[in-house]
């Protein structure tokens, strides 16, 4: 039986098709990443799968039943992007009311809390309001609440939005850690950040499926992505400069001072080597050298 | 459901809002029993029978009204007929609103069905508003008593039958708040929605009745349609009209469900 298996699923808004005619199957395991420009349906595939949307037609099923439906409680659990605590009540209190909800009688409820607000490191908060709480710190109770229980299938919108760079890290390392005991599904613009947790990506676009990319296989796969520092030479001149390199297929050029060498692997398995050293020589010195391609050039590029 | 509905209770005495409303609630109260309560009492006690509040009004109503052993209690079954259908309207209006609009709905329904949420919020905002009745009902038997303490077994009875008949009276109102408030994004839009369809049905039904004699059953469409006859009745009699409340309540949670049911949170 599949995680997640829907089947031709259309969403409309009114006369705006949100999703259009997604098919689409995923196996527990490593994280999966859900990516796709604004608008592509992302946020509305992840409220179809959480129940939260019904579909104007088509199926979902998650771990065999439909989304939304009752056996799912307690086995799926999300963080949706813009859901809140209630302003009114300390977080503790609220976070009981979910643990009793989901079947944590008594003092079991109340332990329970404490064991997912020492997961995310905000122990100190049970009795404070979420008011009172920053961004991130909002962003990681929200978390808590996802990891209550012993859910196998945890979504994640948007979870990095907005934070700064050590909440991301915090972040980070908490799916890492999580992503032993449940699959993780992750919707996110934050294609660094997927790419350092996910292992798949599902790619959505203007509501369409595009593809899902195994995202290790596809980056070792003859390709090398060298960062340029800043040089007085033309991008023209560099691409053709790198395309005379043996073995180099293609050179495109993405990103400011970011190239992408495209090469056949089998026969040159050394290109990296080669490449270094036409670097030194022509005296171009490089920031970074990627064996593979980044998560944004394989599905946008 | 239970879990949910006691959650509700909480909210009325671990919130600010909450500990406000009931201190609103209480002085609010405190200044009806005080006055038109005590007062009234005092002047229906003082009527002989067939005096002068009799000879004035001549009504079957006031004469009922008289006919009761415990005057403040009399009082207090009019003065509550009227005045907490108002209340209830009130502190039932944001049932789900808000949550919806924060989110929150959403974490709660990985957790609970759609059904759970809207009925257990149902029963726990009946948990209060028995709260609120019974905390009423107590106060005003404790002044009788303080008046007359042989009073304490008729005062009971007739507290019970308050009691009841409230809880029937107010089940319509809040039933109605559920359905507008999983329409609703704020307690102020659930408000305005019910203000909304209290006038349109009262004109349609108003209008239709008048037109069609034979659908006067219309007049009993809106929630307190009843209220009229209920001051007629007296005692355990007055059960007699507990089918038109439960009715109303019944399509309007009925209406409520298909929303919540069908609704993107």
């Amino acid at each position: 039986m599949s995680l997640i298996q829907c089947t031709n699923i259309t969403k409309r808004y009114g006369s705006t098709l949100a999703l259009d005619n997604v098919s689409l199957t995923l196996e527990a395991g490593a994280p999966i990443a859900l990516i796709g420009p604004n608008g592509a349906g992302k946020t509305t595939l992840f409220s179809l799968l959480c129940g939260f949307l019904r579909a104007s037609s088509g199926d979902a099923l998650i771990m065999g039943h439909q989304a939304g439906s009752k056996a799912l409680h307690g086995r799926l659990a999300a963080l949706p992007q813009d859901a809140n605590l209630d302003p009114r009540f300390s977080i503790g209190h609220q976070l009981e009311l979910f643990a009793k909800l989901q079947g944590f009688i008594g003092s079991k409820a109340g332990n329970e809390v404490k064991r997912v607000l020492q997961q995310v490191d905000l122990s100190n908060t049970y009795d404070m309001k979420p008011e009172a709480l920053s961004h991130g710190m909002r962003k990681r109770i929200l978390l808590a609440q996802a990891l209550m229980g012993s859910p196998e299938l945890i979504l994640l919108d948007e979870p990095t939005a907005g934070l700064d760079p050590p909440n991301v890290k915090v972040m980070r390392s908490l799916i890492n850690d999580a992503s032993k005991n449940a699959t993780f599904i992750i919707s996110s613009h934050n294609l660094d950040e997927l790419e350092k947790v996910c292992q798949s990506v599902v790619h959505l676009d203007k509501g369409h499926l595009k593809g899902v990319v195994d995202i290790h296989q596809a980056r070792n796969s003859g390709y090398l992505t060298v960062v340029m520092a800043e040089l007085k030479t033309t991008d023209q001149d560099i691409r053709e400069s790198l395309l005379s390199l043996p073995g180099v297929t293609a050179v495109s050029f993405n990103a400011p001072n970011r190239f992408v060498l495209e090469y056949d692997s089998k026969q040159h398995s050394n290109l990296d080597m080669l490449l270094m050293q036409h670097l030194s020589e022509k005296g171009w010195p490089y920031r970074q050298l990627v064996n593979g391609r980044t998560l944004e050039d394989q599905v946008y590029f | 459901m239970f879990i949910i509905a006691r959650y509700e209770l909480s909210r009325l005495i671990m919130t600010r809002r909450g500990l406000l409303s009931l201190l609103a609630f209480s002085l609010v109260w405190f200044l009806i029993l005080r006055y038109p309560i005590y007062s009234a009492a005092q002047f229906f006690m003082a009527d002989a029978p067939g005096g002068i509040i009799v000879s004035f009004f001549n009504s079957t109503i006031i004469n009922n009204l008289l006919s009761w052993q415990v005057p403040e209690l009399a009082v207090l079954w009019v003065i509550a007929l009227y005045l907490f259908p108002v209340f209830c309207v009130v502190l039932t209006a944001d049932q789900t609103a808000s949550d919806r609009a924060r989110g929150t709905l959403r974490l709660l329904s990985l957790r609970a069905g759609r059904d759970t949420i809207f009925f257990g919020r149902f029963l726990g905002q009946l948990l209060i508003l028995l709260m609120l009745t019974l905390l009423a009902l107590l106060s005003a038997v404790a002044l009788v008593l303080m008046r007359d303490s042989t009073l304490l077994q008729p005062s009971l009875h007739l507290s019970a039958i308050i009691l009841v008949n409230m809880m029937l009276v107010l089940l319509p109102y809040t039933a109605l708040m559920a359905w507008v408030s999983s329409m609703a994004r704020s307690a102020r839009q659930a408000t305005m929605y019910a203000v909304i369809i209290w006038i349109v049905c009262s004109m349609l039904t108003g209008w239709l009745s008048r037109q069609f004699p034979g659908l006067s059953i219309l007049d009993m469409v809106l929630p307190g349609a009843q209220v009229q006859s209920l001051l007629q009745l007296s005692g355990w009699n007055t059960l007699s009209l507990a089918a038109i409340p439960v009715i109303q309540t019944i399509v309007l949670l009925f209406l409520g469900r298909v929303i919540m049911q069908r609704s993107d949170w």
